[in-house]
């Protein structure tokens, strides 16, 4: 028998005191842990919805007199001229070093052109992007957007008095009307959408673009870097973070952890105290004990390690149970936060369960340094 | 040869709220080893209190006390606690067990901030049990004793390192007359070990044991007095 042991046997005999004391850490790491790891994975699921509502930077020529700006699109004849994107930019985009952060890249073409004999701004991409770039998009009678067909505008469809199934005239060709959007706001409320390649043969300017969306995957990535990469690739353009994009998602996410991280400080400092209240109370109570362990030739040291020990193993147990119930409880909960694919995530247990155990035994401190200071006199007195 | 403990106007004055209690005023005496002494006195009059300055519990407000040749005055807290440890063997009247521990977990308890192997402590802890007559008894809690088996309990943990001293504060004061002979029997055998006795108590009957009987009296001794010669040399310790 050791202090380690002995210290285990005391805590055996007052098994309910010692469930109490190791109650606050349990909870208070079983909260950390399922919390962190919650929002851990929840920083994920929100950064992938947050990712689905299109672009966060625009890809644009660098020109004196135009200003292409996200949802700022001034567009003329002379113009669209300079601009001097090309599909093959593309490509370059795609090479960046930071390529693997790159979800989409969707070229636009931005020209107006006569429709069925009015003046309308024609908006090309890629028919099949039109649901990744435009996610929000509803679309009345609407069958999927094919070469030869277009999308109008809420407006457009009213200007043109044009329906689902109607066609469009342009360039000498017809069009079929594959839907109709809903009003969304935006000046696409006004525009005739169609594939890219059928844009740019109306405007007579193959393989032109008047910008990119860029949507960068930017879970802790440096949008700042991925900017500065595409500039280098295309020396010529303008390249720029939509600010609000990316700093609503970052506050987004950092909300949450703080959340998280506000939440388990709290309930971890009660559980330290109560491990300083419970074991303070206790030495009070034991009093005669400890002087009987004087008596018998214990060093200070001693009575402090014991005291030390019993709060040790308390903690030690508590602080890994709490963390394993934390897991089990994040798993079990994940698909009420939107998680589709719970993960065990083992950092925040393991920094919970250590931080528990240390704090567990910073309360253990103040009273083990107390018993140990209690002069034999005390003690004995009781004796 | 010196004498084992010598105690030089000893005093003791507890200050409690303002008032104070005097509760030794000035205490001289000399023990040889392998005397076996008996304090009497009535209550309040300063045993208990004397007994926890001889055995380095407490500092005296006065006087010097010396032990084994140390000064426990000169002692620092560790070296109190070390000079309890290897010089001092304490049994109370209440025996004072950890009543979660076995019989021979509470003999171990005075070994355990010792790195000494647990089988090494257990059976050095069997063997002080038998010798205190009770082998068989090892895995017993103290509810499970009765008051003569757990002072035995006691008197074993008391030996553990085996110490020169035995301080015993009225060791018989719970026990039957019967029981508390085999305990006072267990005392002499240590005495005919060579080990020195100093044994509070109230029972007269026990005086009969003793080579030397000391009487307070308000923190004073009353009366000194051998009772028989210290016949055998006293064995080393
Ligand atoms: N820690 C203390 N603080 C204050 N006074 C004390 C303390 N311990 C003892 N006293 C007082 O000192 C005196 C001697 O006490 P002590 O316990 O030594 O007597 P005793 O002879 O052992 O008595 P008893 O036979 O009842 O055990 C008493 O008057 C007691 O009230
Ligand atoms: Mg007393």
């Amino acid at each position: 028998m050791n202090i380690r042991v002995l210290a285990w046997k005391n805590l055996l005999r007052r098994k309910s005191r010692a469930v109490f004391t190791g109650l606050g850490i349990f909870l208070g790491i079983a909260t950390f842990v399922a919390i962190s790891s919650i929002t851990s994975q929840m920083e994920g699921a929100v950064q992938d919805q947050l990712d689905r509502f299109g672009a966060n930077i625009v890809v644009s020529p660098r020109t004196e007199r135009l200003s292409l700006g996200f949802g700022d699109i001034a567009l003329g004849g002379t113009e669209v001229a300079h601009s001097r994107l090309t599909m093959g930019d593309r490509e370059r985009i795609a090479s960046i070093h930071h390529k693997d952060r790159i979800r989409s890249i969707v070229p636009f073409l931005m020209t107006a052109v006569d429709a069925s004999g009015k003046n309308v701004v024609w908006m090309g991409l890629p028919a099949a992007d039109v649901a990744g770039a435009r996610p929000w998009w509803k679309v009345r009678g609407g069958s999927e957007l094919r070469r030869g067909e277009v999308l109008l505008g809420a407006e457009a469809a009213a200007l043109l008095d044009k329906g689902p199934g109607g066609t469009v005239t342009a360039g000498n060709r017809l069009y079929r009307v594959a839907g109709v959007l809903q009003p969304t706001g935006e000046k696409e409320d006004g525009m005739v959408i169609a594939d890219i390649a059928d844009v740019q043969v109306l405007a007579k300017k193959s393989g032109a673009v008047t910008h990119f969306e860029v949507a960068a995957l930017c879970k802790d990535c440096p949008v700042e870097d991925i900017v500065a990469q595409i500039g280098q690739a295309l020396p010529g353009a303008r390249v720029s973070a939509i600010r609000q994009v990316v700093e609503s998602r970052k506050a987004a996410v950092d909300h949450l952890r703080r959340l998280g991280f506000g939440v388990s400080a709290i309930v971890l400092l009660i559980g330290g105290l109560m491990v300083l209240v419970t074991v303070m109370g206790g030495v009070q109570e034991r009093t005669r004990e400890i002087g009987v362990l004087r008596a018998v030739g214990f060093r200070k040291r001693s009575i402090f390690s014991l005291l030390f020990w019993e709060t040790g193993w308390v903690s030690l147990i508590s602080s890994l149970l709490g963390a394993g119930t934390g897991i089990a409880a994040a798993y079990l909960a994940s698909p009420a936060f939107g998680i589709e694919h719970p993960a065990i995530v083992f950092s925040p247990a393991i920094f919970g369960a250590v931080v528990g155990f240390s704090l567990g035994l910073m309360g253990a401190v103040p009273p083990a340094r107390r018993a140990a200071a209690l002069s034999p006199t005390e003690a004995i007195r009781s004796l | 040869m010196e004498p084992i403990i010598r105690l030089k106007d000893v005093s003791m004055v507890y200050g409690v709220n303002g008032t104070r209690a005097t509760a030794l005023a000035g205490v001289s005496f000399d023990v040889r080893r392998g005397e076996y002494v008996v304090i009497t006195g009535e209550s309040g009059s300063g045993k208990s209190t004397l007994l926890t300055v001889l055995g380095g519990l407490q500092v005296p407000t006065g006087g010097a006390v010396r032990i084994g040749g140390a000064d426990l005055s000169a002692l620092p807290a560790d070296g109190l606690a070390d000079f309890r440890r290897e010089t001092i063997g304490f049994v109370f009247q209440a025996y004072h067990l950890l009543p979660y521990l076995t019989a021979r977990e509470n003999v171990m308890v005075p070994m355990s901030p010792e790195r000494i192997s647990p089988r090494e402590k257990a059976s050095l802890a069997g063997e002080l049990l038998a010798a205190v007559g009770l082998a068989g008894m090892e895995d017993r809690l103290p509810s499970q004793l009765s008051g003569g088996e757990s002072q035995r309990v006691a008197i074993a943990r008391a030996l553990v390192h085996d110490p020169p001293v035995i301080l015993a504060d009225e060791p018989t004061g719970n026990l039957d007359s019967a029981t508390g002979k085999q305990v006072l029997d267990l005392f002499s055998s240590l005495h005919a070990r060579g080990k020195t006795v100093l044994m509070v108590t109230h029972n007269l009957s026990n005086l009969a044991r003793a080579t030397r009987s000391i009487r307070l009296r308000d923190g004073r001794i009353e009366d000194d007095r051998t009772r028989r010669p210290l016949t055998a040399k006293p064995l080393a310790v």
